[in-house]
């Protein structure tokens, strides 16, 4: 797990499917120490709370309930992170000063917009890195819920982690198909699997069949997902590609759900990642001898309705103008 | 950083972040207007930032004009004032369409 480089607190974003096994998985890292130390809120749609209750391992811990954070309650989301931030100013930076939020989202959230949120607060942005989307997946009812929910579609899109819980519930072919199909969804996603938030070996899927997309659509129109892997060499300069890739998102943002990577510019190695058309300030990492270097200078775009070949094109016409 | 309040300004936008220092800043503008200066003419636009003020100024051929802060005011300006979005897979940029644009 990366330190905090920058100041900044690191937000994970636990999101999933209303019943997906979110506030399960939490707790148990929680009681595994993986989120040592963070600071809990919870949103629930409905009006009453109930996960803080699975949650009491968390020292420190919020609940915001009676709305989504993704639409009715974000303003009430940002209110509450803020104070979180004012109130770790006043800690001494040298001490056990905060350094991680975990927002476990309700199960109707789009994690999208509340990123936004976040990235588009003047102060918030200065104190806080959303570092991870962890979207779980009901092993049992996802199939039914990317058929028949875009809301629980969407989460699955946008997602850098898949946590499928519920193993010991679902047979082993279902789950295979699961798998495929969760792959096809989001082929930049790791997938993991749980039971009762313990990490538990996923079978080989290799060779499994997903679900046809066409069934999954919620419009009939919508084409599949795929990822495209960008080498960016040098005679791709930092502002061409970024000239390039803002472009892109005004006009295909809705087509283009994530884009991740990392690229070596004059700056440093910049961490560059967005939901859709939102683009996080990019994070500087630290220069790492070794095997690291071969992720760098390589961007994956995930997204629909284009040819990933003409992204090369593309992204080489800029690169290119102005120069002999 | 702010000599009031001690609070850092807004990061700059996200395409701005590659660039190190100063001298990198401006180089990073020049740049930029050069290859806005070679793709917004397909949408009969164009681009120009002479880094002695902040922001890129953008104008229609006849003369209409506005000035973005960042490259995000830019995209929207340009679809305001040629009335449709540029995109970077329209067949003018990616070889199928009037090669040499």
């Amino acid at each position: 797990m990366s330190g905090p480089l920058d100041g900044r607190m690191r937000l994970t974003v636990l999101g999933g499917f209303l019943g997906s096994g979110k506030s399960t998985w939490l707790r148990h890292q929680l009681y595994d120490g993986l989120f040592k130390g963070a600071f809990v809120v919870v949103n629930e749609a409905a009006g009453t709370p109930v996960d803080d209750a699975l949650l009491g391992r968390s020292s420190r811990l919020a609940v915001l309930a009676g709305g989504c954070a993704c639409c009715e309650a974000r303003g009430d989301l940002i209110a509450l992170l803020r104070r979180i931030c004012d109130e770790r100013s006043g800690t001494d930076s040298r001490g056990d000063r905060l350094q991680r939020i975990v927002l476990e989202t309700s199960g109707l959230a789009d994690p999208e917009p509340i990123v936004e949120a976040i990235r588009a607060d003047a102060v918030l942005v200065h104190h806080i890195v959303v570092s991870e989307i962890v979207v779980t997946v009901d092993a049992l009812h996802a199939l039914a819920q990317l058929r028949g929910e875009p809301q629980g579609r969407s989460q699955v899109e946008v997602a850098d982690r898949l946590v499928v819980t519920k193993l010991d519930d679902a047979d082993e072919a279902g789950l295979k198909r699961l798998l495929a199909t969760l792959r096809l969804v989001n082929p930049g996603a790791a997938i993991s699997g749980a039971i009762k938030g313990s990490a538990v070996a996923l079978p080989p899927f290799d060779d499994a069949e997903p679900v046809s997309l066409s069934d999954l659509a919620a419009e009939a129109d919508r084409a599949p997902i795929f990822a495209t892997r960008l080498a960016i060499d040098r005679t791709i300069d930092w502002t061409a590609f970024s000239v390039w890739l803002s472009a892109l998102l005004h006009a295909r943002g809705d087509d283009i759900l994530r884009v991740k990577g990392v690229l070596r510019t004059p700056a440093g190695r910049l961490l560059l990642q967005s939901v859709r058309k939102v683009v996080q300030s990019p994070e500087i990492l630290p220069e790492q001898p070794g095997d690291c270097e071969r992720q760098d200078d390589t961007v994956v775009l995930i997204g629909r309705g284009y040819r990933g070949e003409d992204l090369r094109r593309s992204l080489r016409y800029f690169a290119g103008a102005g120069r002999a | 950083m702010c000599a009031s309040c001690g609070f850092p300004a807004m990061p700059g936008h996200w395409t701005e972040a590659g660039a190190a220092d100063a001298p990198d800043r401006l180089r990073a503008r020049f740049r930029r207007a050069q290859i806005l200066q070679s793709v917004l003419p397909a949408y009969g636009l164009t681009a120009h930032d002479g880094a002695q003020v902040p922001g890129i100024q953008i104008s229609t051929l006849s003369g209409n004009q506005t000035i973005a802060r960042d490259l995000a005011e830019l995209w929207s300006a340009a679809e305001q004032l040629s009335g449709e979005p540029v995109d970077p897979l329209d067949p003018r940029f990616i070889g199928g369409g009037e090669e040499g644009r």
